[in-house]
């Protein structure tokens, strides 16, 4: 018998909790990286990197792909391809971010070959934004209702459905920031974009993100 | 809005709830100077539409990290590292 979605949800639960400890783990490790032996090209000291970032990584490319498998070969790729760059690499930036840029543009390029973009397309982000007349809100945002948004697992639910439907640019840029909190000038340089741009598009992304979420969340209105 | 918050908005001395709105990620990010913050928090208190705004961007952001997926596959790392052996032209040592 399929599993209802959410037994989906308790079971991918247990999975996190199991996880989170492995990636606290790899977390404390980051300081043991030896920058010069993996660009000296030394296997153990590559895989090293491989066990500390795999997690991390894996979690912003299966968010931008939302596809396991696919995830799973792109990191794969990733490594592969940073092992053979390696001599590229110029310490200007973080060997991690140097190593996520490398990551985010192959699930990117994967995103775009397969055309499975995701349902909204740039202008429909501008859509989402709200509209102001002489300066003042055109509709009042209407309260959100207390009893909905406190349904933790339907609310995540609902937000991974939002997320998942931005474009890809502004998907990346809220995966990378407030899903893991990278700073403005680290996505910055993983994108290849200006930190102005980062910015803006994160609040876009944030906007659009809330007017998606908004008729999940607001009360309904007075029957009269 | 309070009728003080109100005039100085219709003066163009305070913000309005557009130029509010565009303060908003910097805000919230911590970066938005102290000047601009005072006159965003002026606005904020008063402003019937700001406020639970807001409040909603707020709760986006932080469900937005709630979401951070954690399942990881078993042998994610494993894999890799057996993927790498076969493929990556390790040297040899």
């Amino acid at each position: 018998m399929e599993p209802t979605k959410a037994q989906q949800e308790a079971n991918n639960d247990k999975l996190r909790d199991k996880s989170v400890g492995a990636i606290e783990q790899s977390n404390t490790a980051s300081d043991e990286l030896d920058i010069d032996a993996i660009l000296a090209g030394d296997k153990p000291a590559f895989e090293q990197l491989v066990i500390q970032e795999s997690p991390r990584l894996f979690r912003v490319i299966v968010r931008i792909l939302n596809d396991d498998d696919e995830a799973q070969s792109i990191l794969q790729e990733t490594f592969l391809q940073a092992y053979q760059r390696i001599h590229t690499f110029r310490r200007e930036s973080k060997l991690t971010t140097w190593l996520y840029a490398i990551g985010i543009n192959l699930a990117r390029a994967t995103l775009r070959k397969s055309r499975r973009l995701s349902s909204l397309e740039d202008q429909d982000v501008e859509r989402l934004q709200p509209s102001f007349s002489r300066g003042m809100f055109v509709d009042s945002p209407v309260e959100w209702d207390p009893g909905r948004m406190a349904d933790l697992s339907d609310r995540k639910r609902i937000v991974r459905k939002a997320i998942e439907k931005l474009a890809p640019d502004y998907k990346a840029i809220v995966i990378l920031r407030d899903m893991e909190e990278y700073s403005t000038e680290e996505v910055a340089k993983m994108l290849g974009i200006s930190s102005g741009a980062v910015r803006v598009r994160l609040h876009r992304a944030r906007q659009a993100l809330r007017e998606l979420l908004n008729p999940h969340f607001k009360k309904e209105a007075a029957r009269t | 809005m309070k009728i003080v918050t109100l005039i100085k908005t219709m003066l163009g001395l305070a913000p309005n709830c557009e130029k509010v709105n565009q303060f908003l990620g910097d805000y919230m990010d911590g970066s938005l100077p102290e000047n601009l913050r005072t006159q965003f928090e002026e606005h904020i208190a008063m402003c019937k539409c700001c406020k639970p705004y807001m409040e909603q961007y707020q709760r986006t952001i932080e469900w937005t990290h709630d979401c951070r997926c954690n399942e990881l596959p078993e042998e994610l790392v494993e894999h890799t590292i057996s993927f790498l052996r076969k493929n990556a032209d390790y040297p040899q040592s």
